[in-house]
């Protein structure tokens, strides 16, 4: 008992760092404990039962926050290949060759840790590192590059933390098994990511190593978010005016120089210190962020990837954390150092120092004093020409690991033995387990899910925080895609409840840029549109509740900018109209730009109509040489002069500026001209402000609509969203189905039933044969009677009955109600109609039997089994 | 209206006819009451129309200077005349009346409508400088003769063309023939030409279109050429240095040296002579060669000049626009404010801040235009002297001998003096009686006595010498008054930039402070 209890509760030690998945055994011991406890113990106090519970309430905890962990347990190795399971000759010898180099290396290095070399695989098979590596180039252009390939891996798989984070794991799953799962710790993130990467042409290689507290667990926390970094506008350079030869002097400059020194002076102190405070609190706030030392610095083990310089044009080496798809230099203080590195060919011990991190560490892996490799036979990468100067040295080497290289020195790497990676175009679409990603940033959250998981479109999401805990949101951005609105990002400001839309080319209104506060009319809001949509040329619709501006490009008209100011709206009596009640218009400005056609003078630059005063101000374009424009301003009166007569026109009704005065400008008739014309125009001005009221109500309506329905488009060579398509796949795909199985119809044996009767396994005879065909063909002959006879039979059922009822009818005819009449009708209409049919099959039958009758008596001649049988008889 | 035609009077085009015109074709309504009062001016007249009104002389339209459409149609006018002034018009209808030749429509060049419908006329001509012709229309004519097509090639914009009525419609060839020859042409008589008969006429009429075209494209190809040619003349003219890239100057010298070309029967003179055009052909080169080069370095002065100084009058623009728009941008408020403003006082101390804006105003556009003026005046001087030490440099290096012209009489009195030496030799031969060779009569007559050969040889040269000083002369005339002209003509244009622009300002100036008046003079009344 006591040995069984020591036994469970060792287990139970080491069930508490393992997988969720036995939480239900380990809470089964749980339970099992107390009653044990119970059984020794007899007396029990409360304090002891409340210890222990708080006891069982500390152990749960773990369990609970633990992320699951990927053991074997939960893997099916049954289905896997042989290759998984056991080990080839060539294999074995390799293993015998690492243990043979781990003894040699231990001997002469023993203060180091043992090697990475053979873990075993989920088989429990020990497997040499580079031969996990499978170089693979998979078909999606994405996984191509580098960067593109790392976010890929690291968005795919679920990070587990190594078991221990001082030792390298004592397994290694194939890359086909991690993929399946979508789980697996650094070694097998690096392991895959190195596959692909070997696979597109990098000379990449698995890093076995030390990393920091910060990159084991990939906690990006502290690490500023990559979307939230604005990109540096490059810094415009001040394009030095040249001086020419005849450039005029600037006037001489009065002002005091000294005044300008001492304020010049003030102005840098004040600056100074206020650059001085902002250092400290910066610093502060550094100082805050900065993390608590890490105890095991320098110990944790961590795997990554290093892509040397040289193929696909890498210019220099560098490292990715598979983790995060993140890309360092070598110089980064986040590695620790390196233990060993492998490629799918070889791999390589550092012989270096790494007292500095990686700072100085020389990646020359045909170095030999510097990287110890393994296998002689594989190609040494960067064999520099220095190399050839230490040959001399390296020979004292090369006298002490004679033996080991005789023994290898015609041996490969094996081929191996991870079955071919295979993405599948759905999984490489949900891209991370489940489609949902959740990465933490300092001061910020991403949240990544795959196309078409959330039915809005939504792809990621960034919430901005203003402080680290991550309480308050200062602003949420939402990234979509293939919505059919043609939404693209969304931005709220949570501190201005600012709402900005992005929009790509194609929505219906041509709209970009949509910034508002409230979906409500007649508020502030800016549209943007694509200008080049709109019939318009409108660009810009800036609105607030008294106004509303709009801008325009490139339009017939060279109307450019256009104003419209509106007073408070006039309470009306009936509140039934409210809705067609609008605000009243005070002012519309509407600008142009400058028409070459027209001289300046008669090209208006700008023009306000007060429409409360009845007053029109016009202004021309400035001429080129000049700094004045010419402007009229127009005053409407309606008056009545002393006869009675309306004043159509008086001289004072204009003024006007004239740059240079024209006679024809100074007449009435041009003026009243020019009156009637603007006249005319502010009426269509009138119109289309209201228009553009309208149609903001009609965008309102419509985005409304649109983020209510959020549909999203599915591309044509989408198949397997396409519904449209999926059906007419699928009715494809019934009508060949059919069609195959009436072709298997067609084949059907007619012999077989005969050829059953007959011992199976034994030659024909002919006799034999010409039983057969006789059978057959009376066989189908009888078969054809009865068809006729059964259609004769019904023929002759259908006439009887039809006779009876017409009996019945003759006999009843004058007591009929008319319903039954009706009745009796109809069914005599049929009864006619089915016996027509009847009759025309029965002659189909008769015409078409003996046809086939002879059909089938010439397929049994010509059957392969009778042929030479019956051939010698005819 | 023929058969009345005898019985009626031919009227005159005088003023009253066209006054009556005028205002019956005038504006309407209110508008027609406005131009009643005001009276309208025969120049702003935009359209007119003169139909069946009997006219046999077109005349007094001179005064009609911006008419865009004229109608006369339905007259009897015999000849095309006094349209000369119209300049603007675009439309011109003749049609029905006795016209017999097309003339006097050179000057109206912006015509772009012709009719000429049931004249007299029988030759389409004159019509060269048409350019923009889009519709002609000349039917019911006597227009006979085919080759009055290809007259018509030369518009390039003629869309529509009628001819029918004429002889030549009779034609059996008439409708291929034009549209052969004018593929351009989209109606022709008022129907529209489709592209199934294009295609045939094309091939109908292909080897004499052909044929045409070539004569016409080799036309082209030599006009570009002469024109080509005489650009560059005018660069070389330009550059003051015309006709000393080759021997044209030595041509002139023996063009008009008559004992020249006797003395040069003399034997060994013809070796030198072979000798003499090369040099002197190679010193004109390098002459010629030099001024395009100092041409090319005047230009770039004269550029950058230019530049600047736009630049310069560009900035300083910018300026005053700005500080009129934020003037005008505080005066339209403050006078709205005054509009507003009920009180006497606080409406003239209004009144008294707004004059102090103007005049502040004026000052400061003021100030803005005599820096500017300042500015220009010290770049105008720099130039004019840069300018004048180029023209200075290049006068000098001309004539001065180390190169160039001075090198040409250094050759001629090298010359002369080898040709004095044969002569003399000659001369001497003769006497003796030693001379072999037959000379011609003339030549012999020279060799009468030393001074006659001297004298004849001295004429010679005096004539060389003379071309090359005249030579000289006028690069070195031409050149200065260049100079003198160009820096004239910056002064000059500087002062009437300023002049207007100091205009300019004080018109602004006025119109402004006349506002404010009157807006004075109007609350006082009110």
């Amino acid at each position: 008992m006591e040995v069984l209890k020591e036994k469970v509760e060792e287990e139970e030690e080491a069930e508490r760092e393992e997988a969720a998945e036995r939480a239900e055994r380990a809470d089964k011991i749980e339970k099992m404990r107390p009653a044990e406890g119970r059984k020794e113990e007899i007396i029990m106090t409360q304090e002891m039962l409340r210890d222990l519970e708080r006891k069982l309430s500390e152990i749960e905890i773990p369990i609970l926050t633990e992320p699951p962990i990927f053991t074997k347990d939960t893997i099916d190795v049954s289905t896997l290949p042989l290759s998984y399971k056991t080990n080839t000759p060539k294999e074995e010898h390799l293993l015998l060759v690492a243990d043979n180099f781990s003894r040699q290396y231990s001997h002469l290095c023993p203060d180091r840790v043992p090697l990475f070399l053979h873990p075993l695989n989920e088989c429990e098979v020990p497997k040499f590192v580079s031969t996990t590596l499978r170089p693979t180039l998979l078909p999606y252009p994405e996984l191509y590059n580098w960067d593109t390939c790392a976010q890929f891996v690291s968005d795919f798989l679920t990070m587990v933390p190594l078991t221990d984070p001082l030792r390298p794991p004592q397994y290694l799953y194939s890359s086909t098994t991690v993929l399946k799962y979508q789980k697996g710790n650094c070694f097998d993130f690096s392991t895959l990511l190195c596959s692909l990467l070997i696979g597109s042409g990098y000379d990449a290689y698995c890093v076995n190593g030390y990393g920091s507290q910060d990159l084991c667990h990939m906690d990006l926390t502290r690490e500023v978010c990559p979307l939230t970094v604005k990109p540096k506008e490059p810094v415009k350079k001040q394009e030095k005016v040249q001086t020419k030869k005849y450039t005029i002097k600037p006037p001489r400059d009065l002002s005091s120089k000294f005044e300008q020194e001492q304020q010049r002076k003030k102005e840098e102190e004040r600056r100074a210190e206020e650059a001085r405070r902002l250092r400290e609190e910066e610093e502060q706030l550094l100082e805050a962020e900065k993390a608590k030392p890490d105890p095991l610095y320098g110990l944790r083990v961590h795997s990554w990837v290093l892509v040397l310089s040289g193929k696909r044009e890498v210019p220099e080496t560098f490292f990715i954390d598979p983790l995060t798809a993140h890309s360092y230099s070598p110089q980064d203080e986040h590695f620790l150092g390196i233990e060993s590195l492998w490629n799918h060919k070889n791999y390589w011990i550092n012989m270096q120092d790494c007292w500095n991190c990686c700072k100085d560490l020389i990646f020359d892996l045909g170095d030999a004093v510097r990287w110890e490799f393994m296998l002689l036979g594989t190609d040494k990468p960067n064999l520099s020409l220095t190399e050839e100067e230490d040959n001399g040295m390296n020979d004292d080497d090369d006298v002490e690991n004679l033996g080991k290289e005789d023994e290898d020195k015609s041996f490969d790497m094996p081929h191996s033995w991870v079955e071919q990676i295979e993405i599948s175009p759905e999984a490489f679409e949900s891209r991370c387990p489940h489609g949902k990603k959740v990465i933490q940033y300092k001061k910020a959250k991403l949240e990544k899910w795959a196309p078409y998981l959330n039915s809005n479109g939504l792809v990621t999401r960034l919430t901005t925080y203003k402080d680290m805990e991550c309480s308050q949101i200062l602003e949420i951005k939402e990234w979509y895609q293939n919505r059919e609105d043609m939404l693209e990002l969304k931005h709220i400001n949570k501190t201005t409840g600012l709402h900005v839309d992005y929009f790509k080319p194609g929505h219906t209104q041509a709209l970009r840029v949509h910034s508002y506060k409230s979906m409500q009319p007649e508020m502030d809001r800016v549209m943007e549109f694509y200008e080049t949509a709109r019939v318009d040329g409108l660009t810009k619709r800036e609105e607030t509740p008294k106004s509303m501006t709009e801008y325009y490009q490139r339009r017939q008209d060279f109307l450019s900018y256009r104003h419209i100011d509106y007073g408070p709206r006039v309470k009306k009596i009936s509140q039934n109209s409210a809705d067609s009640n609008p605000r009243p218009m005070v002012k519309i400005t509407e600008r142009f730009s400058r028409n070459p056609e027209k001289p300046a003078d008669e090209d208006v630059a700008e023009h306000v109509f007060v429409i409360g005063e009845d007053r029109i101000q016009l202004r021309y374009h400035c001429r080129e040489d000049h700094i004045t424009a010419s402007k009229r301003e127009f005053l409407q009166r309606t008056e009545v002069d002393s006869k009675g007569n309306k004043i159509i026109m008086t001289p004072d009704m204009c003024i006007s500026f004239e740059v240079e005065p024209m006679e024809h400008t100074k007449k009435l008739l041009y003026q009243y001209q020019t009156l009637m014309q603007l006249k005319s125009e502010e009426k269509v001005s009138r119109h289309q402000a209201w228009e553009s009221e309208l149609e903001v109500l009609e965008i309102l309506k419509l985005r409304e609509e649109e983020e209510a329905a959020h549909t999203l488009t599915i591309s044509i060579y989408d198949t397997r969203r396409n519904e449209k398509s999926k059906e007419y796949r699928e009715a494809m795909e019934r009508v060949l189905h059919e069609e195959h199985l009436r072709q298997v119809e067609t084949q059907l044996d007619y012999l077989a039933p005969f050829l059953v009767q007959l011992p199976p396994g034994e030659k024909l005879t002919r006799w034999q044969a010409m039983r057969l065909k006789d059978e057959c063909l009376s066989d189908f002959k009888q078969r054809l009677i009865d068809k006729a006879n059964l259609i004769q039979a019904r023929f002759e059922k259908e006439t009887q009955e039809l006779q009876k009822k017409q009996q019945w009818y003759q006999e009843n005819q004058v007591t009929l109600s008319p319903e039954d009449e009706d009745l009796y009708l109809s069914y005599c209409s049929q009864a006619m109609f089915r016996i027509r049919i009847l009759e025309q099959r029965l002659n189909r039958h008769k015409e078409l039997a003996p046809l086939k009758y002879l059909a089938l008596e010439e397929k049994l001649y010509k059957d392969p089994r009778l042929v030479e049988l019956l051939k010698v008889f005819t | 209206m023929n058969q009345l035609h005898d019985s009626v009077e031919p009227r005159v085009m005088d003023d009253d006819m066209l006054k009556l015109a005028v205002a019956e074709q005038g504006p309407r309504e209110e508008a027609g009451q406005l131009a009643k009062q005001e009276g309208i001016l025969f120049k702003d007249v935009l359209s007119l129309q003169l139909d069946f009104q009997n006219i046999l002389r077109i005349d007094n339209l001179w005064q009609f200077e911006s008419l865009r459409k004229l109608q006369l149609d339905n007259n009897i006018i015999e000849r095309i005349e006094g349209l000369e002034n119209l300049t603007h018009l675009v439309w011109l209808d003749l049609s029905f009346n006795n016209i017999e030749t097309i003339e006097g429509l050179d000057t109206l060049v912006n015509l772009e409508d012709l009719s000429l419908f049931n004249n007299r006329i029988s030759k389409i001509n004159s019509l060269d400088t048409l350019v923009k012709l889009q519709v002609l229309s000349l039917g019911n004519n006597q227009i006979s003769n085919m080759m009055n097509i290809i007259y018509l090639r030369r518009f390039k914009y003629l869309r529509t063309l009628s001819l029918s009525g004429n002889p030549l419609s009779e034609a059996e060839d008439y409708k291929m023939f034009i549209c052969a020859y004018l593929p351009d042409l989209v109606y022709l008589d008022f129907r529209r030409i489709d592209d199934q008969t294009k295609e045939l006429a094309e091939a109908k009429h292909q080897y004499s279109i052909d044929e045409l075209k070539h004569r016409e494209h080799l036309m082209q190809v030599q006009l570009e050429e002469e024109q080509a040619q005489q650009e560059e003349l005018e660069k070389h003219k330009a550059a003051f240095v015309e006709h000393l890239n080759g021997t044209f100057l030595f041509d002139s010298m023996y063009a008009e040296d008559v004992e020249g070309r006797k003395l040069s029967y003399l034997p060994g003179v013809s070796e030198l002579l072979e000798s003499y055009p090369e040099k002197f052909a190679v010193i004109c080169m390098s002459v010629f060669e030099y001024g395009l080069k100092q041409q090319e370095k005047r230009k770039t002065e004269l550029d950058t000049f230019n530049e600047c100084v736009q630049e310069a009058i560009w900035e300083n623009q910018q300026q005053g626009r700005h500080k009129i728009a934020k003037f005008e941008e505080k005066y339209l408020l403050s006078l709205s404010t005054i509009r507003e403003e009920s009180e006497v006082p606080s409406i003239e101390k209004k009144i008294m801040e707004c004059s102090e804006d103007i005049t502040e105003l004026f000052n400061v556009l003021m100030t803005l235009e005599m820096q500017l003026v300042e500015q220009l005046e010290e770049a105008i001087n720099l130039f004019e002297r840069n300018i004048t030490d180029l023209v200075g440099l290049f006068v000098e290096n001309v004539q001065a001998c180390g190169c160039t012209i001075a090198q040409c009489r250094d050759l001629e009195n090298h010359h002369h003096e080898k040709l004095l030496e044969i002569s003399i030799n000659t001369l001497e031969k003769i006497v003796k009686g030693e001379l072999d060779e037959e000379l011609p009569d003339d030549v012999r007559a020279l060799f009468v006595d030393k001074d006659t050969i001297i004298n004849a040889v001295g004429a010679s040269h005096d004539i060389h010498l003379l071309k090359i000083d005249n030579r000289e002369d006028e690069l070195v005339t031409r050149i200065n008054s260049w100079c003198t002209q160009l820096v004239d003509k910056i002064h000059r244009d500087e002062t009437t930039r300023n002049r207007e622009r100091v205009k300019e300002i004080s018109q602004y100036i006025d119109h402004t402070q006349s506002e404010l008046d009157n807006l004075e003079c109007g609350d006082i009344l009110d």
